[in-house]
């Protein structure tokens, strides 16, 4: 069965900047062994060695997390989207004050 | 230009409004004989994130911020129209406009930098009132984030 992939742009760089992939898979784990098998970049980008999705890294059968479904189990059927999508994430971190100055525009 | 003054003021009253917790969100550009542009503020949901595991994510939402990843997917859709990431906007509160070894390390992605086009803005917000924003870019030959205006052409 035929799932189409959506690729994020930080992800590109690996699928030789295809945004889209149609790949044949039954469920989620086993469209990240295809993707993987033919995007050698791929690998350690979405799952660690021990084969777990990055914390980093949210994955989504149409509209749903994985987390919410049956993670790496989640069965796939003909016409499902799956996107694989990293965080955007960050903050202040440690202290320290910066002067002030007009705002960019 | 990096924000039109209607976008900088949406801007900025996300950041007051949600002070004491940092703001996030992102500026997507379709290219075309007329920029279209999309402000998308996004929901911040470290606090949750805190809440559910504080082991795993010791800071809440005072000192970082989490995209809501429904966001994230409402993102990878804009793109999926032809919109690019322009723009990542957050706020630190009660502290300088910086870019923070946080934020630096969370915008790399094994070493490379997950939008090396973006710009990354950064607003100080403090007592609830936003006092300086910076702007910081990729800059490919020092490999490092610096402030717009020092970046390597």
């Amino acid at each position: 069965m035929s799932v189409q992939v959506y690729i994020p742009t930080p992800f590109r760089r690996a699928t030789n900047n295809k945004d889209r992939v149609s790949v044949d898979a039954q469920n989620v784990k086993s469209l990240l062994d295809e993707l993987e098998k033919h995007f050698d970049g791929l690998r350690g980008l979405v799952r660690n060695e021990r084969g777990e999705v990055h914390d980093h890294v949210n994955i989504y059968v149409n509209n749903e997390g994985i987390e919410a479904l049956q993670g790496l189990e989640t069965a796939l059927k003909d016409g499902d989207e799956v996107s694989i999508i990293p965080a955007l994430a960050g903050g202040t971190g440690e202290r320290r004050q910066g002067g002030h100055r007009p705002l960019p525009n | 230009m990096i924000f039109t003054p209607e976008e900088l003021a949406q801007i900025r009253a996300q950041a007051e409004a949600q002070y004491p917790a940092e703001c996030c969100g992102v500026l997507l550009v379709r290219a075309g004989a007329q920029a279209d542009r999309v402000l998308l503020p996004c929901r911040n949901i470290q606090a949750e994130l805190h809440a559910k595991d504080p082991e795993r994510h010791p800071r809440d939402s005072r000192t970082a911020y989490f995209i809501d990843p429904k966001d994230l997917l409402a993102i990878g859709r804009r793109e999926g129209q032809g919109y690019g990431v322009a723009v990542i906007y957050h706020s630190h509160i009660d502290a300088g406009a910086y870019f923070s070894a946080t934020d630096k390390r969370n915008a790399l992605i094994n070493g490379e930098p997950a939008y090396p086009e973006a710009v990354y803005v950064v607003l100080s917000v403090v007592g609830g009132k936003v006092v300086d924003a910076r702007a910081f870019v990729w800059d490919g030959t020092t490999r490092d984030f610096v402030t717009a205006e020092a970046a390597h052409p």
